[in-house]
């Protein structure tokens, strides 16, 4: 049972190698003491929480080698008073074997190290988090060149938290062209159409889930749609054959657009192991690669392929092909 | 225990705040998108076209000549239209059995009722249109191999070839100069290969999906407050709208243009698209030198599209008056009478694209056709026949169409009986 607990307490625990601090020596909540109550509480939160850092951070330990740090944990774990039996028969074979493996004896000391009733309630130590900056080159894209592809960065030793827009996107319909022609969103994002031609125009996409249609609308007018499933969105007008855009709804929050010579930074990028997806609007599949981002990363050179052709014929609307000679 | 319950749920507190399960992307840091120059926009000359490859199988001897009609020459009291085998409306056959015919034939691709693979048409466009001015430079060409000796010959057809200009910026005004496409009805927008939903043209498409050689101009102006437009297409060419077979002479022999036109209304809801016109024909008939015989048509059409079903039809009515002078051109040579001709018909087709939809498999449409025809040359007797039309069409990576199509064919009044149905099958690589 009590193994079983300890399984489920590391896998609850956040993910960590060796490149990584353990940053759980701090507790983590910020407990108010205001009244004697307060206190009683705060102090057996800081005990359980001591008891948890001990027992895990001594595993972790163990895990990477470090079987002094394991020891060290285990022992002070072992001397806190009024630990329960159970666990007491779990730890204490485990930390001689650590204090073994560093050729020691395991030092089995009764008397506690600590005392669990601190006076003045200590502000938490707030850790700064480290990010990094995931920049490089796209090269190819044939004669279109590398510009507008879309750099996506996805976790694979954790979940990638979802992204929340914080502003309403805009795409023009000008001269006859959407503007931005590639524009990279965050799903859930509201991106805004603007018709700043003097003519009527038409949004729609036949790119599902994310389809869409906005209906006629004049010169100055707007309309705005929010696009809530990951992927590209190839945009089009009804009126219009020749007009075509895209948009991509990115899943993560780790994303950008390379520039026209290819260059791109994926800013506030936690360490780690990562997917990299790159989309370009003109090659025939995604790129992907691994990639683990740390504070000693080099630049990225990733390579599209831009062999995607037009297609003959544009849809309309309803889905039926447009003869583009006819230009109606 | 206790403790180590307390623990995991300091654990789970202590992940959560280490991976929010929400980031903000902010203002400043989101992409402002990319627009490419235009050296890297798309290209000013493009080459498309596709290749339509069927096979095929007529019933009878594959013509609509009956076996038991021994009447001479086959004029206009036979029907010498059989039903198509393919796309471009070639019939499988029109050998009369050595009797003399004096009428209009269509092409024919010569297979007898012998079930054959075809090769349609081989069909090229060239498109050009430089950057920053409004012109559009198109041309179609196509190649039609046939190496059967009963059917027509192996031709090469420039069968487009016109520029475009869009004049005004905030308007969509658009004029056409040289050969281009019919503005009558609706059928023409269909009439290649890889965009006809089906294989076979309707009964009517003779009359209505012609190039013509002159000038062209459409028009449309939006009315947003009803989601509606409404447009304009008006042509004046060198002969009608019919196809080339059927007329006897391509061009008109008076030098006078023949004006055509549709005038349509265009409903773009969100769920439910509705286009609607009305056409007109009107000029002198193609095989006069005299400009007081006309040819007049008009027709109506309508195509509503919802949900994945389709609604489509036409209805086309056709007259060649008299010609006071006596005597016609026709492909075989001066004929003695230049008699008149009028004709009505339609159809109807219903089709459901079926919501599956993967990478490879880009659609799957199901559709049904029917046809009527009631044509009458003066003196003659009134023909009529009509025609029941199934078939399916699967596209491929939006690059190839596969189609089965079975048509079934009635002669009802004025021409005997025949055995001609089709069962034929096409596939289209759009390149």
């Amino acid at each position: 049972m009590t193994f079983l607990a300890l399984t489920l307490l590391l896998a609850a625990a956040p993910k960590v190698d060796a490149g990584v601090p353990w940053h759980a020596e701090s507790m983590p909540l910020q407990l108010a003491v205001r009244t004697p109550e307060d206190l009683a509480f705060k102090a057996a939160a800081e005990r359980e929480y001591l008891v948890f850092n001990l027992l895990t951070g001594g595993k972790l330990a163990w895990d990477r080698g470090d079987f002094d740090g394991a020891a060290t944990r285990w022992e002070a774990l072992l001397r806190t008073p009024g630990l329960s039996a159970d666990l007491d028969a779990l730890v204490r074979p485990l930390a001689r074997q650590a204090r073994a493996r560093v050729g020691g004896e395991a030092s089995g000391i009764s008397e506690p190290i600590v005392t669990m009733t601190p006076m003045e309630p200590e502000p938490p130590t707030k850790v700064a988090p480290t990010f990094f900056a995931v920049s490089g080159v796209v090269t190819g894209g044939g004669s279109h060149g590398p510009g507008g592809a879309v750099i996506v960065l996805r976790r694979t030793d954790g979940t990638t938290p979802r992204p929340r827009a914080t502003r309403v996107k805009a795409v023009l319909q000008k001269d006859k062209r959407f503007v931005p022609h590639v524009l990279a969103v965050p799903v859930g994002a509201t991106v805004e159409f603007r018709n700043d031609d003097e003519l009527f125009h038409n949004v729609f996409s036949l790119s599902k889930p994310n389809d869409f249609d906005l209906g006629l609308y004049k010169s100055g007018a707007q309309r705005e749609q929010v696009f809530a499933t990951p992927g590209p969105v190839q945009l089009l007008c009804n009126i219009h054959a020749s007009m075509n855009g895209w948009l991509y709804v990115s899943d993560s929050p780790w994303f950008a657009q390379a520039d026209a010579s290819g260059r791109f930074t994926v800013k506030n990028v936690p360490p780690g192991q990562y997917e990299l997806e790159v989309w370009h609007e003109w090659s025939t599949q995604a790129v992907k690669q691994a990639v683990k981002v740390s504070g000693t990363m080099s630049e990225l050179s990733l390579v599209v392929d831009g062999e995607r052709r037009a297609p003959a014929f544009v849809p309309d609307k309803a889905g039926k092909q447009r003869q583009p000679q006819l230009g109606y | 225990m206790r403790a180590l319950f307390f623990a995991m749920v300091l654990a789970a507190h202590a992940s959560v705040a280490a991976e929010p399960d929400v980031i903000e992307v902010p203002e400043d840091e989101g992409p402002d998108g990319y627009n490419p120059d235009e050296a890297k926009a798309e290209e000013p000359l493009r080459l498309t076209g596709y290749i339509d490859v069927g096979f095929a199988k007529a019933t009878g001897n594959g013509s609509s000549f009956s076996p038991y009609d021994t009447r001479v020459p086959l004029d206009y009291f036979s029907d010498g239209f059989a039903p198509a085998v393919n796309s471009r409306g070639d019939v499988a056959s029109t050998d009369t059995g050595g009797r003399f015919t004096n009428g209009f034939l269509p092409r024919s691709v010569g297979i007898g009722s012998a079930p054959s693979f075809l090769i349609n048409t081989a069909s090229a466009d060239v498109r050009f249109q430089p950057r920053g001015i409004p012109v559009f430079l198109f041309a179609r060409l196509q190649l039609m191999p046939r190496w059967q000796a009963q059917g027509d010959s192996t031709r090469v057809e420039l069968q487009q070839a016109f520029g475009r200009i869009s004049p005004l910026k905030n308007h969509e005004l658009a004029l056409f100069l040289g050969r281009f496409d019919s503005v009558f009805g609706i059928e023409y927008l269909e009439n290649e290969a890889n965009l006809r939903p089906g294989i076979t043209p309707s009964l009517v498409a003779r009359y209505t999906t012609g190039q013509g050689l002159g000038a062209k101009a459409f028009y449309r102006f939006q009315l947003p407050t009803i989601w509606s437009a409404v447009s304009f297409n008006a042509a004046a060419t060198n002969n009608g709208t019919r196809i080339e077979a059927l007329v006897p002479v391509d061009a008109s022999l008076t030098g006078n243009f023949v004006a055509s036109g549709r005038l349509g209304y265009e409903l773009n809801l969100q769920r439910l698209q509705m286009k609607a016109g009305v056409s007109g024909l009107y000029g002198p008939r193609n095989d006069q030198r005299s400009s007081t015989a006309r040819q007049i048509g008009w027709g109506a059409d309508l195509r509503l599209t919802a949900y994945g079903f389709t609604l489509a039809g036409e209805f086309v009515r056709l007259y060649d008056e008299h010609a006071p002078a006596s005597g016609k051109a026709t492909g075989l040579g001066p004929a003695e009478l230049a008699s008149s001709f009028s004709v009505w018909g339609g159809w109807g087709r219903l089709s459901y694209t079926l919501p599956w939809k993967t990478e490879a498999l880009t659609g799957v449409t199901l559709y049904g056709r029917y046809d009527r025809r009631l044509a009458h040359f003066e003196g003659a007797t009134y023909l009529q026949t009509d025609r029941f039309t199934a078939g399916a069409r699967v596209d491929l990576w939006d690059v190839v169409a596969l189609k089965l199509e079975a048509l079934f064919n009635r002669e009802l009044a004025g021409a005997p009986t025949v055995d001609n149905d089709v069962f034929t099958s096409s596939v289209v690589f759009t390149w």
